[in-house]
């Protein structure tokens, strides 16, 4: 990695001692309380709760394949609010929480698509459709995978935050639009399938291990954000060293 | 194959990809952690 | 802006020879590779137009910032008189001058091919291809420059692009199946305001977001 320009806001860039390396306790916090709530919910979605009536025991794939699209939405929601920070900050800890946040939520709706692709394998019998939630979920894979293409194609990291933060603000708008296009792409051909989380068709008492295990993967998610914040802020402190030895000569 | 074939294969992939990227970060931490104390400890001697 | 683009390629004239040439190909191969049944290929028609459209575009677009990229003229870009927006609206106006005029080509060609009767639609059909031109299009302007300086730009740009492009693609060819097929544009009229609104929304945010691009 050559030197490269990087604006530092001395209290981000700067820490002197060891205490940087270490996770703070918050996140440590985060950690221990997504491992006990994810338990939880795991206990009543796969034994605690009855199957469904249709569908059987499959259907308890839902307690993993719901919580984790509206967690990667959260996510996504996330990197919109701190692109827009960074563009009219311009102070890398924000783009920091949104390369970070973009990161984790790809691994959230990749997660969405395998379950939701196994989840129609053990229901229809095949491993894809082409209904407006799949089809949603692979295109809002697509954009985010190109979002940290671009920021590890782009030459300098401001470009990359710059570019960044711009891609995320165009997607965020899109999504909507995409949504109302595939839907009614869909409609025409069976009923809509549309992203409904504890929806009418949904009983009561199903909710429960929903709620929890959403609980659950926003714990995990802000625990692996706060990590992934700390290795971004340590590669712009050694982005940062490296400037200044480089200049010491 | 069964339900429950599904199912864990289901919460197996989300439990692999969680895991998987929670070691690689932890991996990329353990080696940015290198990097910047190779390039503190020069420093720390000429201050020295 | 868009004059000087435009004389550029009129004396250039590659780019515009370049795309025709490739959608012709396009609407050649499709027909090669989905055979001969007669009824499929009306059925699948009005998406392989809007393949050809799409792909022509993504060549032009590609091309839209390579002057400036290859004789490093993006700083002389920025101390051009007049603000960023005007920059980005000229350039748009250029993409999409060249995108319909390719439209305009290649929508006879694919009438004769796939022996259908596009003249008795054809103000219908110019509506549809220019709100979807326009949308592809501005979305496609802000990421060309974004992607003009980048490694693997090639493959960047519709990588980027196709994912955030999908209501216009859905909507035009939706729309443009209806029109072909004797329905009237009231049947697709909420593909029309869909391809409208994305229109508007992007008109709005893509110059404020140039300025964001053009930095250095």
């Amino acid at each position: 990695m050559e030197a490269r320009t990087v604006v530092s806001s001395a209290p981000w860039v700067s820490e002197e001692g060891r205490g940087r390396f270490r996770s703070s306790a918050t996140t440590k916090a985060f950690g221990a309380a997504a491992v006990i709530v994810l338990a939880t919910g795991l206990t009543l979605g796969l034994l605690v709760v009855p199957p469904d009536a249709v569908q059987g025991q499959v259907q308890r794939i839902m307690y993993l394949h719901v919580p984790s699209i509206v967690t990667a939405y959260l996510a996504f929601a996330v990197v919109f609010c701190f692109s827009i920070l960074y563009l009219w900050k311009r102070e890398l800890r924000f783009d920091a929480v949104a390369v970070s946040s973009a990161e984790i939520g790809v691994v959230l709706t990749g997660i969405t698509l395998a379950t939701g692709s196994i989840w129609g394998k053990s229901t229809w019998g095949v491993w894809w459709t082409w209904d407006a939630r799949l089809t949603l979920t692979a295109i809002l894979f697509t954009i985010y995978v190109g979002y940290l293409m671009l920021r590890t194609f782009a030459e300098e990291p401001q470009a990359a935050a710059r570019y960044g933060a711009v891609l995320a603000l165009i997607g965020f708008l899109d999504i909507p639009l995409n949504h109302m296009a595939v839907q009614w792409w869909r409609t025409l051909h069976q009923p809509s399938s549309i992203l409904r989380p504890g929806g009418p068709s949904v009983a009561p008492v199903l909710l429960l291990p929903l709620g929890v295990m959403f609980l659950g993967l926003v714990l995990l998610y802000l625990y692996l954000l706060s990590e992934r914040v700390r290795l971004e802020r340590l590669r712009h402190q050694t982005a940062d060293l490296r400037l200044k030895r480089g200049r010491r000569g | 194959m069964g339900s429950w074939a599904f199912i864990g294969l289901a919460y197996g992939v989300a439990l692999v990809a969680l895991l998987g990227y929670l070691l690689l970060l932890k991996r990329r931490l353990r080696s940015t952690q290198e990097e910047l104390t190779a390039l503190d400890r020069p420093v720390e001697r000429r201050r020295g | 802006m868009t004059r000087k683009d435009v004389t550029v390629e009129l004396r250039a004239r590659e780019r515009v020879n370049a795309m025709l040439f490739f959608a012709a190909l396009v609407l050649f191969i499709f027909n090669f590779a989905l055979g001969p049944d007669r009824e499929k290929l009306r059925e699948v028609a009005p998406g392989l137009l809007w393949l050809a459209f799409l792909f022509t575009g993504m060549l032009g677009l590609g091309r839209s910032f390579q002057a400036e990229r290859e004789n490093e003229c993006f700083e002389e870009l920025l101390l051009t008189p007049g603000d960023r927006e005007s920059i980005f609206f000229g350039k748009l106006a250029g993409n999409v001058l060249f995108m319909v005029t390719a439209e305009a080509l290649i929508l006879p060609l694919f009438g004769i091919l796939y022996n259908l009767d596009i003249w008795a639609y054809l103000p219908a059909l110019a509506l549809v291809a220019l709100l979807g031109t326009i949308g592809f299009s501005t979305l496609g302007t802000l990421l060309a420059a974004m992607t003009a300086h980048l490694r693997a730009r090639e493959v960047m740009l519709p990588l980027l692009l196709f994912p955030l492009t999908v209501p216009v693609i859905l909507g035009s060819v939706r729309a443009t199946e209806a029109i072909l097929a004797g329905q009237g544009l009231g049947e697709v009229s909420h593909w029309l305001k869909l391809l409208g609104g994305f229109d508007i929304v992007f008109l709005v945010v893509s110059p404020l977001a140039f300025e964001f691009v053009l930095e250095e």
